[in-house]
């Protein structure tokens, strides 16, 4: 069953009296807490929509470095529960990378809080990594804190069309060895289009406008959008991952299935991609037994 | 637990020397005392005996024999922990990994390094930077500090400001978990970073030695930066200078660096060392930034507009790569200066949002002259991380109390701030009483299950972080001055 709690107190007193949890809607629950600019931080309830969250920090010239291709729908909840992120991962990270605090419902009705709103904190053990990307099994994250950034000055994304994956591979190891600091390296080929090198730049107008230069001089010219990633993961496809020195030969593997790649990060999506098989089982047993032992929540 | 292995000690240490072999045993009562304590020193135990094992398979069967025996067990790296964290509080057996220090391989191709849990941090910078790549996080200790350490305590540095902290340059580790099981968490050494299932690497990480004994560990390397700038910001009051922190910060630049240094502190380093820092400034700020030649060039220009238009006195820029090598040396060996303006020293190592710097800094100056002791900043100014070194002569109780007492009232207000009471160094045996007054009961409940996950013995470094542990016992006596 899917709750739609209208506080956090309900959903506190919702949980434990319900079995086989399967989403939890928290619409009701979107405000924005607080944002401090000077501080480049803030706090969120998790229902609000990533676009929304952005639109205030806007305001003021900042945004949390996380690209979705769906922030109209997604909320701060599933971006944390889920772990997504979009081409500018590499530039940025997950969203691990940004996250401060965590306020969780747990399945027996407790709220706890890990974490602050500083940008730097070790006391206590660090729940908020293990929350983020556990796709709302042990708990259902109802508010969390974020640093943040100041928004790039100036932002710019340029493609090279490439005649065979060998060229796409000379190209990116140009890249790679280049003093280009990249925040965004894919690689795609949707419907057997020519393989595509993807370099974004963002930062400091001098300095985007220094590297344009030098990815020009590496042959790496003209202006692209980011919209292929949307176009392509709006079927939702599966991932393989891999070392990024061994991206290329996977690539050769798929023969001519479509895929968007996140060159940087070994990533890619593509149709025929299989779920990972999930590493030291026994802990990840215990992890859940020990969280959600009564199996309200999914997993 | 109640196990006497007092009277079993002769015992276990032959059957640690036939794991290990004699060259890797201490049990010696005059050479444990190496290891009563970390840099942390107003807490002193030693432990039953110390293990110095070679390899995974040593340390699995060192942890193996302590679960049958029901005996605690200490992970411990170079001991530079700042806050008690590898203190043996009731005995047990510790497991130094300094043996365990090699850097296996660099893959300068996908910017990731291999190493055992032992190798010294700055050594992995050593060995990358022929491909012009570089381990990011920086503790100050760095030069001594091992990467298991720094895993179990997520530490930071100057230089987390921008590229941040061990939990984000550590892909994945091998752990001996304290029941003898081993585990690699998260990415493996050829793997992609894509992990399913939950994230334990980061949820171990920072878990100051309770949930594991870290043995190998895989780091993320990054390129190291074509272009530097380092400026040296004089200021008349640390005021002024925190204000320029604020500024920098809310003109949504992002140096590599951003540090300060206050009066009595750049003083000591001064006579230390000989950099050529005015003696007669107020404040210090260090910011460093990186990055492309022309984007640090048009950021450097606006630095220094902030920080004149806070009254900075001068703006020095390092000349060169050997001056901007000096000054962080000079940075980094601060505590170690401190020998010169006192005989003990405890630093504290709160968090406050950003902007509240000028308060908490002029807390601080109050805290100083309420107990009357000195009080040297040097801190990460742009993470909000401040590092009040409250100085004091343990041989005079009182100062002992008030030194105490000092610390209490700075973290205490941190909290209030909307902080945290440890950014870098962990909670460890010191700071075990401020956990309930920054984390509910739930809050902290939900921590014990995680422990649990790991550890449902409790035997591994056990006695530390949550309220309720036990205490050595001569610190219980100091505590009582306190009271």
């Amino acid at each position: 069953m899917t709750l739609k709690p209208s506080s956090i107190p309900e959903l506190q007193k919702l949980l434990p009296q319900s079995q086989r949890v399967t989403g939890v809607s928290l619409e009701a629950v979107a405000e924005l807490l607080e944002h401090v600019p000077e501080d480049m931080t803030a706090t969120v309830r998790a229902g609000m929509t990533l676009a929304e969250f952005q639109s205030h920090l806007a305001k003021t010239n900042q945004w949390l470095p996380v690209d979705l291709t769906q922030p109209e729908t997604v909320t701060i909840g599933e971006l944390l529960a889920s772990n997504l992120n979009g081409p500018r991962r590499f530039g940025f990270g997950t969203i691990r990378n940004w996250l401060i605090g965590l306020a969780v419902v747990l399945p027996d009705g407790r709220l706890i809080r890990n974490g602050g709103k500083v940008v730097k904190n070790v006391a206590g053990f660090d729940l908020c990594r293990l929350f983020v990307g556990a796709k709302n099994e042990l708990g259902i994250i109802v508010e969390a804190a974020f640093k943040l950034l100041p928004l790039p000055e100036a932002e710019t994304y340029l493609a090279k069309r490439c005649e065979s994956l060998d060229q796409a591979e000379e190209f990116l190891e140009k890249v790679w060895l280049s003093d280009l600091q990249p925040t965004v390296l894919d690689l795609h080929r949707i419907d057997s289009e020519l393989v595509t090198l993807v370099v974004g730049l963002a930062g400091p107008s001098a300095d985007v406008e220094a590297q344009l230069g030098a990815a020009n001089a590496l042959g790496i010219v003209a202006q692209t959008s980011l919209n292929y990633d949307a176009r392509f993961r709006q079927t939702r496809p599966n991932f393989t991952s891999v070392a990024p020195g061994n991206l290329i030969s996977t690539l050769r593997d798929l023969g001519d299935e479509s895929f968007v790649a996140r060159a940087g990060n070994g990533v890619i999506y593509h149709p025929s991609a299989k779920p990972i098989e999930v590493d030291s089982p026994n802990l990840q047993k215990r992890v859940k037994e020990i969280f959600d032992p009564k199996g309200v929540l999914p997993g | 637990m109640g196990i006497n292995f007092k009277a079993g000690k002769g015992q276990l240490i032959r059957r640690l020397v036939e794991l290990v072999g004699e060259d890797a045993v201490i049990a010696d009562e005059r050479e444990l005392v190496v290891y009563e304590c970390d840099a942390y020193t107003l807490q002193r135990n030693p432990p039953t005996a110390v293990v110095l094992p070679r390899s995974t398979q040593e340390v699995t069967a060192v942890v193996r024999l302590c679960a049958k025996l029901g005996l605690p067990i200490i992970p411990r790296g170079a001991g530079t922990s700042l806050s008690g964290a590898v203190l043996a509080v009731d005995g047990g057996v510790m497991i130094a990994l300094t043996r365990m220090n090699r850097v296996l391989n660099i893959d300068p191709r996908n910017r990731r390094a291999l190493v055992e849990a032992g190798c010294v941090n700055a050594w992995i910078t050593r060995d990358a930077s022929v491909h012009g790549l570089f381990y990011a996080p920086d503790p100050s200790s760095q030069t001594a500090c091992t990467i298991g350490g720094n895993i179990a305590t997520n530490s930071g540095g100057p230089h987390t400001l921008k590229n941040g902290v061990t939990t984000n340059h550590v892909l994945g580790y091998e752990m001996v978990l304290p029941d003898g099981t081993v585990e690699w968490l998260g990415v493996e050494a050829n793997g992609g970073e894509e992990v399913p299932g939950f994230d334990l690497r980061g949820a171990a990480i920072g878990s100051e030695g309770m949930f594991g004994v870290v043995t190998r560990v895989l780091v993320r390397l990054m390129k190291t930066p074509q272009a530097f700038k380092t400026f040296l910001c004089i200021f008349e009051s640390v005021d002024e200078a925190s204000q320029a922190v604020s500024g920098i910060i809310a003109a949504g630049i992002v140096p590599a660096a951003l540090e300060m240094m206050d009066q009595l502190i750049i003083q000591a380093i001064e006579e230390a060392y000989h950099f050529g820092f005015p003696l007669d400034a107020g404040a210090v700020l260090i910011v460093e930034l990186d990055g492309l030649a022309k984007g640090v060039e048009q950021q450097a220009k606006r630095v220094e507009d902030v920080c004149l238009r806070n009254n900075a006195r001068e703006v020095r820029l390092a000349g060169n790569a050997t001056e901007r090598v000096a000054l962080w040396k000079s940075r980094k060996r601060a505590f170690g200066a401190i020998g010169r303006l006192s005989p003990n020293y405890v630093t504290q190592d709160g968090v406050v949002p950003r902007s509240k710097l000028p308060e908490i800094m002029r807390f601080i100056s109050s805290v100083s002259d309420k107990y009357e002791l000195r009080i040297p900043n040097v801190f990460h100014a742009g993470d909000g991380n401040i590092h009040p070194l409250i100085l004091y002569d343990e041989r005079e109780p009182d100062q002992v109390r008030r030194a105490l007492q000092a610390g209490n009232d700075i973290l205490g207000k941190c909290i209030e701030l909307g902080g945290s009471v440890t950014g870098e160094h962990g909670i460890g045996a010191e700071k075990i009483d401020f956990m309930a007054r920054q984390y509910n009961r739930d809050d902290l409940d939900a921590m014990q299950q995680l422990r649990r996950v790991f550890d449902p013995k409790k035997r591994c470094n056990p006695h530390k972080m949550f309220p309720g542990a036990k205490r050595c016992a001569e610190f219980a006596q100091k505590k009582q001055i306190t009271a």
